[in-house]
């Protein structure tokens, strides 16, 4: 995919850094989870992405991104289920 | 006794570019500081500041609680990120550079994002890093011609000197709750 011209093109390599400094850095394993996701990797981003909950089940808009995995997996019980525990996590 | 007033609560999203200033327009409204040093936002950051504004209604001060979400500001996965952060957000900065004349187009794209998912809420433009020279193609009054044509409020800011930031914050706020308890 076409990188836009506006766009940081490091973030692969900041996410790289971030986690080999802190492998638990909730941020950079929600963007290593969209980054995955992007690239057609839905499983692996769903992985991370779980991963992510478990160490915060109240990561700031990690629930509504899991229900999107899961649309686009086309699970939709799975989707119905994040969306629902969005309502409760978000801040 | 009477009961105090409940705290409003109102979520906020900063939309635009990696390095316009989004993080560093937060940090200066809610904490009043500012660092120079370039720090890239991964993932979502979610700061709160209450603040008081003026009831639209006229019947004395609210207490409002905003929550501001902060963003990768990553074009190419603001699609798929778009329903994580815009569920249930009331209002956007929408966030320019003032030495870059592309971050200003690029917000209509961010802009329409956000609508697909929240809806045609209440969008307010910064135009930031107004301490520096501006990018010698981008007139103020085609600035003003952007936001104008879009029907957003406006105003140049600079995270660094804090011009603008606050009295930003405030309008938008003010702005939401106006629609809020529009008939």
């Amino acid at each position: 995919m076409a990188m836009s011209a506006l766009e940081r093109p490091d973030m692969a390599l900041l996410v790289r850094q971030r986690l080999t400094e802190n492998a638990g850095d909730l941020d950079a394993l929600f963007a290593l989870a969209a980054i995955q996701a992007r690239s057609g990797r839905l499983s692996e981003g769903l992985t991370i992405l779980d991963h992510v909950l478990r160490l915060d089940p109240r990561y700031p808009g990690a629930w509504r991104f899991k229900a999107t995995l899961h649309r686009m997996n086309g699970q939709t019980d799975a989707e119905r289920s994040a969306r629902e525990r969005a309502e409760d996590a978000e801040p | 006794m009477s009961t105090p007033a409940p705290i409003l609560r109102m979520k906020i999203c900063m939309a635009g570019e990696a390095s316009v200033g989004k993080t560093s327009l937060i940090r200066r409204y809610v904490l009043d500081e500012y660092d120079d040093r370039y720090v890239a936002t991964l993932g979502t950051k979610v700061t709160k500041k209450i603040l008081s504004v003026p009831d639209p209604k006229g019947s004395g001060p609210l207490a409002v609680s905003v929550i501001l979400w902060d963003i990768m500001g990553t074009s190419t996965l603001r699609e798929l990120l778009k329903e994580a952060y815009y569920h249930g957000a009331e209002g956007i900065f929408a966030v320019a550079d003032h030495t870059r004349k592309d971050t200003l187009a690029a917000l209509d794209a961010w802009s329409r994002s956000i609508r697909s998912v929240a809806g045609d809420i209440p969008t307010f433009g910064l135009v930031n890093k107004h301490d520096l020279p501006a990018d010698p193609t981008f007139a103020d009054a085609e600035v003003d011609a952007f936001f104008d044509k879009r029907g957003w409020l406006w105003s140049y800011t600079s995270a660094k000197t804090g011009d603008g930031v606050e009295d930003s914050f405030r309008r938008l706020v003010e702005q939401v709750l106006a629609g809020r308890r529009a008939p």
